[in-house]
């Protein structure tokens, strides 16, 4: 079971740069659906990967699915190399986006993002429109339920 | 319709029909419960709910 206090303690420790989105994003902002992964957007600059890098190791990330042996490290050459990576580490699921769909890269979403207190920590949350655009950008037809809800929260919070 | 910005791929944000008729199926009770608690009364509320179906999970596969 994902341990978030222990992923976003690694992260806010490590000072990386970094907007959580998807499903945790979707319950701080007051969404009643369990999710068992943690998304989050990361800055692409060479000093925040290698922050991402020494905060991440101590949890041994891993593709997620891939078979045991595969020669993977996560390190800076790995993330320049790519872009989105989805991860299995000792503290659970964690999937990197260095662009979610809809053109969310870290730069774009930070003005569209706000800080919360969330387990301990300082945690920078996407806002919820952008939260709701996102997963429209996605167009996976499962996100069609996540969508209402989302909406009905934004639209049940502009009547408090 | 609706975009956030040119930096990030211009969406519809128009009601969409098939998004209308799930709304149809949100329970609003229970948005309007978490909207009372904090970013992290909510999420706590969340990992013990996820601590509970874990509990459930693994009570099924007990032996016996």
């Amino acid at each position: 079971m994902t341990d978030f206090a222990r992923l976003l303690g690694a992260l806010v420790e490590g000072h990386v740069e970094f907007i959580v989105i998807g499903g945790f994003a979707a319950t701080a902002h007051g969404s009643a659906h369990v999710t068992v992964d943690l998304d989050v957007v990361y800055g692409r600059s060479a000093e925040n990967i290698a922050r991402l890098v020494g905060a991440l190791s101590p949890l041994q990330p891993y593709l997620r699915g891939a078979p045991p042996g595969l020669p993977f490290r996560l390190d800076g050459d790995t993330l320049r190399r790519g872009l989105n990576f989805t991860l299995v580490t000792s503290a659970g699921d964690l999937d990197l986006l260095g662009e979610a769909a809809g053109g969310g890269t870290y730069e774009a979403l930070l003005p569209r993002s706000e800080v919360r207190s969330v387990l301990g920590f300082q945690v920078r949350f996407v806002d919820l429109e952008t939260l709701i655009h996102l997963k429209r950008a996605a167009g996976r037809p499962k996100d069609l339920e996540r969508i209402a809800e989302l909406e009905a929260i934004a639209e049940e919070a502009r009547k408090t | 319709m609706s975009t956030l910005g040119a930096d990030l791929q211009w969406v519809s944000l128009e009601p969409s029909p098939v998004i209308e008729a799930y709304k149809k199926d949100v329970d609003r009770t229970l948005i309007r419960e978490n909207l009372k608690l904090t970013p992290d009364e909510r999420v706590k509320k969340m990992i013990a709910a996820l601590h509970f179906m874990e509990e459930v999970r693994r009570s099924r596969k007990a032996p016996g």
